[in-house]
């Protein structure tokens, strides 16, 4: 009899004891950047070597569409799972933070050096994830979007360079659309819009903060789009498409996409982009020999205003999921993925700038690419989109009086009144 | 036998739908042969300029497309198997026989269609998740099912009904079980509709993205629509590859249709039993 | 058969009933649930209701989901009803033109939309590229144009659905005897009485149920539209599949997106219970 009641006891400590032996913490990390070829090698590589670097940690890999991303991290994460690290662009933060689905990093921060470790961060970029003095996320890549335009064009046409005011760009663009035989009909425009949901948030909302307009008031109360600069941005854009006629016709299915296409195609002369313009365009057509070809200027601003904000910011965080198991394990692969080295390692494999004002400004590679200069110089006179968790819906509306503007199913008045009326609804 | 001229009709109708049905197909084909550049330009070419099968084999080679449509062709074939089966079963209960809430079953049955699988993926993710079905095949497969058994339930039982009641009759007073009569007179009468039937489970199961994209995370199990979709990146659409897998994922069921369609033949029945 | 061999009845429901309930039951509830409020951030009560009848998109919404599905669906009876009847028909090649019968519909949904998109697109699409070699129209804005976009999204749905209902009614057509046409040929009945006072008859119920199974998916449908315009421009080809996704994956506003989805249900109840009494009541 004692001696079949020792073995249950024997068999415990030996399992646990192995169990212990072998002890690996299992991470998954997802990040739509993860599906790209590009970005995708770059960002297995680093995590291979946060592998290496931490034998005990195995991280498992799960790319996701953009599209699809916050349908796929949603769901999960209502029902208790989803991945333990993840990244999200600045769109659906506030929207993340507000559901409880990111974890508080504020406590890992205090025990990694505290205001020290978060000097190094634009604080620009800390805004977004930032709520009530609480840190949620950690910044990786912030750049701000600019006019970028091809040389080639441009010189055909006799232009020096994109115009720094909103008017002379506007001659420009016209000069800018005609025929490329030069007498049969126009088949190239002088700049394409984004009018369709993907990549409409960063490229159109530039134009707005360009003259100075915003969506919302200092406190986020009020619509401030019925401000004489709105109202002038707003009819801009419609005036460039419908009156100018200087966009390609059917801009409202034209998406992020369909932009880098147009300007690889030299179909248009300007696209509203950044950093990753340049590789990516290229990419889409090698005859255009884009890194040579290709150049980047500052958004414009209306004649004789200095507003100090023109551009839009676009940025990608670091987020650990509130659901996670091992969140100490999830800090350090977050923390690995957005130190100074790997920053460099993100400029040097995709031309995406970092959130760190010393890589920024130190790393040698960075201050000798042009494209990188001129859009490291913007962040400054770049701000986030309104952060609030009602931005999506608010977009939307934007998004639709314009499109009913551009189509002509409303006059502008009228798409400028329900567009002020819509948000202040929606604010309620 | 048809006459010269009702054949003529026959026959020119049938091309007309015929150049209806490809046309999308032919210009998708066309697209596939392109090169990158091409297949975006304005203005637009209708036939390839520069013929190329690189967007095949980029897909058949680089992203994993294999896999997916192997995926697909178990989940989707595994769904449609088992609607059909089970199916048939309900289907029959549901005709043959009468009992307190057949019609409140069948009406609940059709009900569940009618709500969104928007707002159905979530609970049914974490019902999963505690299972320990998350990220699996099964797990989908189930999820699929419910999509395609209550159509697949209506349809049978649709079909079964055309079948006359006399023949069961006549078999059980031979001393048959009703299961009996199921297999042996009924199934074969109704053999078109079960084949049309599991067509339309297989293809439903074959197309569906929500499930596929939120109970699967593992890229190993990804699905053919799941990957196709994938193509569609933040920075790079590949329409020419996007064309090239969308050849193949529709040829996959119009094959396996091929293959099915034979079934799809006249009823032996006469009119004289069904009265 | 009477009495407890009716109860036989049961056992043969039993599989898809324990199947449905068990998937399909917790979550079907926790939805309803939702749309009152239960188990959201917010206030419990009939909020989302009280914001969906106060929504001018709601409305048009509406509007949108019924003109499609019934221009859709008796489309595809026109065109199934016809191609069935074609390919009930002894045939040369048979085989092929079944095939290519069925062809658009193994085109799944959400890459439909990606690929007609694609075809339609302004600038790059085929459509305009053959309209304008023919020289009849130069770059038509077919899912731009709030006016063009819903029929255009509709034209698209059509070619894509109508095998579906074809599939059922040639199925229902290989079910009607033959000697009922043979004795009509006897009688020297011409082919237009045959088909109204033989065909249509036997083939009535699965017309009915070829219609009310379109219907039903017609309105539920998601992704031809979401590949082919998200639901744009503006509002004007978002039906209510379309705007539950929004409200619930962007807006996150689970309890608006509940209560839409309950008035989608609703809907569709609507449409299935004739049918269901119906075919009920034609039972012998």
């Amino acid at each position: 009899m004692k001696k079949i009641s020792l073995l249950p006891v024997l068999l415990a400590g030996v399992f646990g004891l192995s169990a212990n032996a072998v002890a690996e913490i299992k991470l998954t990390y997802s990040d739509w950047q993860l599906a790209q070829e590009v970005w995708g090698k770059s960002l297995n590589d680093v995590i291979d070597q946060f592998e290496k670097e931490n034998p005990d940690i195995k991280v498992a890999r799960e790319p996701v569409q953009l599209a699809q991303r916050d349908v796929r991290f949603s769901t999960a994460i209502r029902a208790g799972g989803g991945p333990d690290v993840f990244a999200l662009d600045a769109n659906p933060v506030r929207q993340y933070i507000a559901e409880g689905w990111v974890r508080d990093l504020t406590p890992f921060i205090e025990s990694s050096g505290g205001n020290d470790f978060l000097s190094d961060f634009y604080p620009i970029s800390l805004q977004p994830v930032t709520v009530d003095g609480k840190v949620y996320g950690l910044p990786m890549n912030t750049v701000a979007m600019t006019l970028v335009y091809n040389k080639k064009l441009f010189q055909q046409a006799g232009i020096e360079a994109p115009a720094s005011t909103w008017e002379q760009f506007r001659e420009d663009m016209k000069k800018l659309t005609r025929s490329k035989s030069g007498s049969g009909p126009v088949d190239q425009w002088g700049l394409t819009l984004v009018l369709a949901p993907a990549g409409f948030d960063l490229r159109v909302t530039s134009i707005v903060r360009g003259f100075g307009a915003d969506f919302l008031t200092e406190d986020g109360t009020r619509s401030a789009m019925d401000t004489p600069e709105a109202k002038a941005a707003f009819n801009y854009i419609v005036d460039l498409i419908q009156t100018d006629k200087s966009v390609p016709p059917g801009v409202t299915q034209v998406d992020a996409n369909g932009a880098r296409r147009l300007l690889a195609n030299q179909t248009v002369a300007v696209k509203i982009g950044t950093t990753w313009s340049y590789p990516e365009v290229s990419a889409m057509n090698p005859a255009l020999d884009g890194w040579n070809t290709l150049g980047m200027a500052p958004i414009p601003r209306s004649a004789g205003k200095d507003n100090q904000v023109r551009t839009t910011l676009f940025q990608k965080t670091i987020f650990v999921n509130q659901n996670s198991k091992h969140p100490e394990a999830a800090w350090k692969l977050a923390r690995y993925l957005t130190d100074p080295a790997a920053m460099k390692r993100w400029f040097d494999d995709n031309n995406m700038l970092s959130a760190r004002r010393s890589v920024n400004e130190g790393y040698e590679k960075i201050s000798q690419s042009e494209s990188a200069r001129t859009v490291a110089a913007e962040i400054e006179h770049g701000a986030f989109l309104p952060q609030t968790p009602k931005w999506p819906q608010i977009l939307d509306a934007f998004r639709q009086n314009l499109q009913a503007a551009v189509a002509g199913s409303k006059s502008r008045e009228q798409a400028l009144n329900d567009l002020n009326q819509q948000i202040n609804t929606i604010l309620q | 036998m048809m006459s010269g001229k009702h054949r003529l009709a026959v026959y020119g109708c049938l091309l007309a739908m015929a150049v209806y049905n490809l046309w999308p197909f032919f210009w998708m084909l066309a697209s596939s042969f392109k090169t990158d550049m091409e297949v975006t330009s304005f203005p637009a070419t209708i036939f390839p300029q520069t013929f190329t099968t690189d967007a095949y084999s980029r897909v058949w080679s680089q992203e994993g497309m294999v896999h997916y449509f192997l995926n697909s062709l178990l989940v989707s074939g595994a769904t449609a198997l088992l609607s059909a089966s089970v199916g048939v079963l309900c289907g029959y209960g549901f005709s043959r026989f009468k009992f307190r809430g057949r019609n409140l079953f069948m009406v609940l049955l059709l009900a569940s269609q009618v709500i969104p699988g928007v707002l159905l993926v979530g609970p049914y993710f974490k019902m999963m998740s505690l299972v320990g079905l998350y990220d699996s095949l099964t797990g989908l497969i189930l999820a699929q099912t419910t999509l395609t058994l209550p159509f697949s339930v209506w349809m049978i039982k649709g079909y079964i009904d055309e079948v006359p009641i006399e023949l069961d009759q006549a078999a059980q007073i031979d001393g048959a079980t009703s299961f009996q009569c199921l297999r042996y007179c009924v199934l074969p009468s109704i053999l078109p509709g079960v084949v049309a039937t599991t067509i339309f489970a297989f293809l439903l199961a074959w197309g569906d993205l929500l499930w596929a994209l939120c109970l699967i995370t593992d890229p190993a199990k990804q699905t053919m629509t799941l990957g196709i979709t994938n193509l569609v990146g933040q920075f790079r659409v590949l329409w020419s590859d996007i064309m090239a897998a969308t050849v193949i994922g529709c040829s996959i069921p119009a094959v396996a249709y091929v293959v099915l369609q034979r079934y799809l033949v006249q009823s032996s029945i006469s009119s004289a039993v069904k009265g | 058969m009477v009495g407890s061999t009716q109860r036989a009845g049961y056992f043969y429901i039993l599989p898809a009933l324990l199947l449905m309930i068990l998937i399909l039951g917790f979550p079907s509830v926790a939805s309803v649930l939702e749309s009152f409020g239960v188990g959201t951030k917010g206030p419990i009560g009939l909020h989302a209701y009280a914001k969906l009848i106060r929504d001018a998109e709601f409305y048009k919404t509406l509007l949108n989901t019924a003109i499609f599905v019934v221009v859709v669906v008796s489309m595809h009876l026109v065109l199934g009803l016809g191609t069935a009847l074609l390919l009930n028909q002894e045939l040369r090649y048979r085989w092929l033109f079944r095939v290519l019968a069925i062809l658009p519909w193994t085109m799944p949904d959400i890459i439909g939309g990606l690929i007609f998109r694609f075809m339609f697109d302004t600038l790059t699409g085929g459509i305009n590229a053959v309209l304008g070699a023919l020289g009849l129209a130069s770059a038509v804005d077919w899912l731009g144009d709030p006016g063009l976009a819903l029929g255009t999204v509709i034209a698209a749905e059509i070619w894509r659905g109508y095998p579906y209902v074809m599939l059922i009614l040639l199925a229902g057509l290989q079910a009607i005897p033959q000697d009922q046409y043979e004795a009509a040929k006897l009688d020297g009945v011409n082919a237009w009485k045959t088909f109204w006072h033989i065909t249509v008859p036997n083939l009535k119920p699965m017309i009915y149920l070829a219609l009310v199974l379109d219907a039903i998916w017609e309105c539920r449908l998601f992704g031809m539209i979401y590949g082919m315009t998200g639901g744009g421009p503006g509002v004007s080809t978002q039906n209510l599949s379309l705007m539950v996704y929004k409200q619930y994956f962007q807006f996150f506003d689970t309890a608006y997106a509940a209560s839409v989805a309950v008035v989608l249900a609703a809907v569709l109840l609507v449409l299935a219970v004739p049918y269901v009494r119906l075919a009920l009541r034609d039972e012998k």
